[in-house]
């Protein structure tokens, strides 16, 4: 059901732990050497940069060979014709990842990745237009077959290449589906996240026997997905159809909306849910799980106002800022405190090069952007005056200021 | 003993085996000793687990949230705080975060130097932010130095320069950077006209001299490890501004010649330093401009589409040649 043997992916996996470790000098270079001949594994892989190169590459080609074909061989096709030739498309697509991944032996090298991506989008834009574009289909309502198979397509694809952004790719898909089902605004709400609570008891019930193995990392991203993805979508605040409107400083959701009970039972919801998501992370030491924790929880907090419909003040993100500052600091220094500076299996030392190689490549980066994100833009009707006047500037020291 | 993951019955089944097996026989063949058994069992358990990049990630958006409130507060209450309120407030702050920075750093060193603690790289970074929210609030308020404003940037950079250098900080070292950037495109736009042509030209200088900059300081052995950022930004900033010259309709035929002699170079660095992400930069950045001017001028649909479809071919097969013979660890 898989691409990768078990052997293959444990092979990869213990390979990228020996790194690793060899990089944080708990083995010798003479250890790691032993240890990594009897790793090999088969699997041709490459790098970050080159992976999204030819990712970008393969989307290239496939899409001007497609409309090529179109342009050279079909002139003015109907939509049910374009829509038969992409569903061909969609397979041809597929069999290429299936070629490259069984043939070339291609792990994680962006060709299979994007063939893979292409067979799912050929694969809905082709059955809309062969069924649903100005048929008879289209009035039988099962135009949600469109995202339908979108999802379904991408999760045998988290399945079978273990692409983690694929589980990503079908719970967006499992976001069209009520809208096919239902005006009412509660129940797409409810029915996408019934949709992501039976994904997450599934993922949940099949975790545990994987625990150990390349499976687990997995397992621990769709369920951490899955966990923001409920949080999402009950928070009325963050999964509003009128998101962008409310971001540019139209009218908020308020409850007037939804029904009250509806309404103030997800502001119940979207309290409770990050302390449960947050306990289980750590309970079971999942760095993907505590994230979607944390992130919950801080929208929660951005979001509470919204919710409650009471007036932001100016202070609040310096209020935010000041309880995520202060958390972090006592848990460092909670942590710092054990014995061996380790409570409960948990420690705020670094154990793996990895984190100095995301913290080097994020602080540049994070560095660049962060003046850009921290320059305030004034309020409407603001008591005072409005600073302005020079047209860019670096460090924070922005003109817009 | 083969591991519960390894579900599909295939004749490597009794290969298949979890790092722990493997730690486990490495240890019985004595590669590996006792205690880095123990050691490297823990660490692929999570055994201690790290919450060391969390802690970072959320001390920073916590700074980055408590700056932008300042900032927007301090912008939208001046007048009701009153200046010397506001600039107390802010210097109170500026002072405290510099002398923690100051008291607790460990001696200078030229070479790299691990941070004491998680706190004081953002200490340092809370502080610098806070500079950069005061010095804008005193040029607003004040026009100390009105039609000057870049002098604040180029004055803001320098202390940024020294903070990074002193105390060993990418972040600060970043937004010296950019601040940098920022005067050099505050500088352009007092220029009446060819604004296009001027902020190439400067953007261009810009990356070269610090580009030029971080290799002299790397030969010097000052932060030798801060070149990669250095270059990174530098290579980004030209290839921008070539491409830009590129997509010019009259004399794009240098900026053309300049861009694939940058992409040369980025290629040559990237496959020689094993810096991938340069030779990304080359394959893209190249890719982009000789198409841009390629495909300018065809209006058959048909032209343009084989265009993409044969050179997207021998790009691919290029990248994957690299790919096999230079870039084969993940």
């Amino acid at each position: 059901m898989r691409a990768y043997s078990a052997s293959s992916e444990e092979a990869v996996r213990a390979r990228d732990l020996l790194k690793d470790w060899a990089g944080e000098n708990f083995l010798t270079a003479a250890q790691y050497q032993r240890m990594e001949q009897e790793t090999v594994c088969d699997s041709r892989r490459t790098n970050i940069f080159l992976r999204l190169v030819l990712f970008l590459f393969t989307l290239i080609i496939v899409g001007a060979a497609v409309a090529l074909f179109f342009v050279v061989f079909l002139s003015n096709p109907g939509q049910r014709t374009t829509g038969v030739f992409l569903l061909i498309f969609a397979v041809l697509s597929y069999a290429g990842a299936e070629l490259a991944v069984s043939q070339a032996r291609l792990y994680r090298y962006g060709i299979e990745e994007a063939l893979a991506a292409c067979s799912v989008g050929f694969l809905c834009v082709g059955t809309q237009g062969a069924f649903f574009s100005g048929h008879r289909f289209a009035q039988d309502g099962a135009e949600f077959l469109v995202p339908a198979a979108g999802a379904i397509s991408s999760l045998w694809i988290w399945h079978r290449f273990g692409l983690p952004y694929a589980s990503l790719a079908a719970m967006i898909f499992v976001l069209w589906l009520p809208g096919y089902w239902t005006s009412s605004h509660p129940a797409q709400h409810s029915i996408v996240a019934a949709f992501y609570a039976v994904g997450l008891s599934i993922v949940a019930a099949v975790r545990p026997r994987h625990r150990s193995t390349y499976l687990n990392d997995r397992y621990s991203i769709a369920e951490a997905l899955l966990w923001l993805g409920i949080y999402v979508a009950i928070n009325l605040q963050l999964s509003s159809v009128n998101l962008l409107g409310q971001w540019w400083g139209g009218p908020r959701t308020t409850a007037a909306e939804f029904t009250r009970p509806f309404y103030w039972a997800t502001w119940v919801l979207i309290w409770c849910l990050p302390p449960i998501v947050l306990a289980r992370g750590v309970r079971r030491k999942d760095r993907f799980v505590i994230a979607a924790g944390a992130i919950a929880a801080i929208l929660t907090l951005v979001t509470n106002k919204s919710y409650l419909d009471w007036q932001r003040h100016t202070w609040d993100p310096v209020l935010l800022g000041a309880l995520l500052i202060g958390v972090a600091l006592f848990i460092r220094r909670w942590l710092a405190a054990g014995p061996g500076q380790i409570r409960h299996g948990f420690t705020a030392q670094r154990l793996s090069g990895k984190d100095k190689q995301w913290m080097s490549v994020g602080s540049t980066a994070l560095g660049l952007i962060s003046p850009n994100v921290i320059t305030p833009s004034p309020q409407a009707g603001s008591p005072d005056v409005r600073f302005g006047g020079g047209d860019s500037g670096g460090g924070g020291a922005t003109s817009d200021f | 003993m083969p591991s519960p993951g390894c579900i599909a019955p295939r004749p490597e089944k009794k290969d298949c085996m979890t790092i722990l097996t493997r730690l486990e026989q490495w240890k019985e063949r004595g590669i590996i000793s006792s205690e880095q058994h123990t050691l490297l069992a823990g660490l692929s358990r999570s055994e201690p687990f790290s919450l060391f990049l969390e802690l970072n990630i959320l001390l920073y958006a916590g700074i980055l949230a408590f700056v932008g409130g300042l900032g927007w507060t301090v912008s939208t209450w001046s007048q009701q705080l009153g200046d010397v309120l506001v600039l107390t407030i802010l210097s109170a702050m500026l002072a405290a975060c510099f002398w923690y920075c100051f008291s607790r750093a460990p001696a200078w060193s030229p070479r790299e130097t691990s941070s004491p603690g998680l706190v004081l790289d953002y200490v340092l970074y809370l502080g610098s932010l806070i500079w950069s929210v005061e010095l804008a609030y005193v040029e607003n308020r004040f026009h100390l130095l009105s039609g000057q404003w870049d002098l604040y940037l180029l004055a803001t950079a320098g202390l940024f320069f020294f903070l990074a250098y002193r105390f060993d900080n990418r972040f600060v070292l970043s937004l010296a950077l950019s601040s940098l950037a920022g005067w050099f495109g505050l500088t352009v736009s007092h220029w009446p006209s060819h604004q296009d042509a001027a902020y190439r030209r400067y953007a261009i200088l810009y990356s070269l001299m610090t580009g030029g900059a971080g290799a002299i300081l790397q030969r010097r052995g000052l932060k030798p490890h801060f070149f990669g950022t250095y270059l990174n930004i530098a290579a980004n900033v030209l290839f921008w501004a070539l491409l830009s010259g590129v997509f010019n309709r009259e004399g794009y035929v240098v900026w053309l010649l300049c861009l694939l002699a940058a992409c040369g170079a980025s290629l040559a660095w990237g496959i020689k330093r094993r810096q991938f992400s340069f030779v990304a930069y080359a394959a893209v950045y190249g890719y982009v401009g000789v198409s841009a001017i390629l495909v300018r001028d065809m209006s058959d649909g048909t032209a343009i589409l084989s265009y993409f479809f044969v050179t997207g071919i021998a790009m691919l097969v290029l990248i994957v040649q690299i790919a096999r013979r230079f870039g084969r660890e993940a």
